[in-house]
């Protein structure tokens, strides 16, 4: 009975996940600007890769490699965050310029 | 399960990678790459239950962290101008 | 069940190999080199070898990358429009990538116990580590036991390596050269930052 729990939770998290992933990729596809390309790969990186992880962990069970998942996940909450916002500090600084709602009627 | 997963991944790589090919500036490339690095250690992961081996984990785990050491360091190559002694006047960010 | 990994990682490797040769701009193909590293790396897993995908990983994708856009400082970023059309290299290569691919259609399954190169020396290292050696793990027997002399020489390869491009690179960065840097970064930060 917990290990049916476990795969519908493991199930619906994994699904959950993979949702996330291919609309962040669709995201970075379609989005008309370095910046707001940063919030959908951060959608990836981050949310995508937390619910897979998440569900990866029901199905290790108590053992050695639900610690190992639950190390990448904590190193994938700490570093991503950091990445994106190196990532645009350094565009910034690189100058590309946002594309903002006034500067498009020019 | 793990197929649907690792479908969804495998999606995801084209996706970066056809950003990677387009992208018009430098830092299209540089997030195509980052975003790459993360979902290699997601599909290093999935591949690892996938074939009922799940001693894989430790790779992914080590090249999370070499993943993020390398963007941070292209990108403070890119803010600084050059890694050590050269000149800074020959990078192109915005081709 | 995972062979849709194979058939997905090889069709982007073969993606990005075409990518590379076709883009002028040197920092996006030194990014394009990155990802290439990446999809090896996932290939080498999924041919169960993973501390040689780990290495991949490390070297090709973090610090190939790096050091070879600390190379790009130093030369400039635009690659010269060659001046004769491949068309006759492209035949030879392609004439010889074809005998290649006929010649591999001989060889027997990939992995398989009863192999032919499996028969000779593979049963003797597996049999005596135990006994002889003393070290747990067969690889790490075989590689710094049995091959001792080929591991040596590896390190040694890379040792020069890394002095080569140590000396090449030069990471010293000299003095009047940092305080200028960071007199001209200050106002044109605040400058940026402010608007």
């Amino acid at each position: 009975m917990i290990e049916q729990i476990a795969d519908g939770a493991s199930w619906a998290f994994i699904v959950t996940g993979a949702v996330f992933l291919v609309i962040g990729g669709i995201g970075v596809l379609r989005m008309p600007d370095v910046f707001t390309r940063l919030h959908a790969a951060g959608i990836t990186d981050t949310l995508a890769s937390g619910l897979i992880l998440v569900g990866l962990m029901f199905q290790g069970g108590w053992t050695l490699v639900s610690v190992k998942l639950v190390l990448i996940l904590l190193f994938l909450l700490f570093t991503s965050p950091v990445s994106s916002h190196a990532l645009a500090r350094a565009a910034l600084h690189g100058g590309i310029r946002p594309i903002l709602a006034d500067s498009r009627g020019k | 399960m793990f197929t649907a997963a690792a479908a969804a991944i495998l999606l995801t790589m084209g996706l970066a990678i056809v950003r990677a090919l387009l992208g018009p500036t430098l830092y299209d490339r540089i997030l195509a790459v980052n975003m790459f690095g993360t979902k290699t250690v997601l599909i290093i992961a999935v591949l690892g239950f996938l074939t009922g081996r799940p001693d894989f984990l430790d790779i992914a785990l080590v090249y999370a962290l070499i993943n993020f050491i390398g963007v941070i360091a292209v990108l403070k190559f890119f803010e600084y101008g050059s890694l050590g002694a050269g000149r800074s006047d020959s990078r192109d960010p915005t081709s | 069940m995972a062979a849709i990994v194979d058939y997905a990682v090889l069709a982007f490797l073969a993606v990005t190999a075409v990518a590379l040769l076709h883009f002028r701009n040197l920092f996006a193909v030194v990014m394009l080199a990155s990802i290439y590293s990446l999809l090896s790396a996932a290939l080498f897993v999924r041919l169960d070898a993973v501390d040689v995908a780990f290495t991949e990983a490390a070297v090709g994708a973090g610090i190939s990358t790096i050091l070879m856009l600390g190379s790009l400082a130093l030369v400039g970023s635009k690659e010269e429009r060659p001046r004769h059309t491949p068309i006759i290299p492209l035949l030879v290569v392609a004439v010889t990538g074809a005998a290649l691919i006929y010649g591999t259609l001989d060889m027997p399954p990939f992995g398989r116990a009863d192999n032919p190169v499996h028969q000779h020396v593979a049963p003797r290292y597996i049999q005596e580590t135990p006994e002889k050696i003393d070290v747990p793990n067969v690889v790490t027997a075989v590689l710094a036991s049995y091959r001792g002399y080929d591991t040596m020489g590896e390190v040694i390869v890379i040792f020069t390596a890394a002095i080569g491009v140590v000396l090449l690179l030069g990471i010293r960065q000299p003095r009047g050269e940092k305080e200028s840097r960071s007199n001209e970064k200050g106002p044109t930060r605040g400058g940026k930052a402010s608007e």
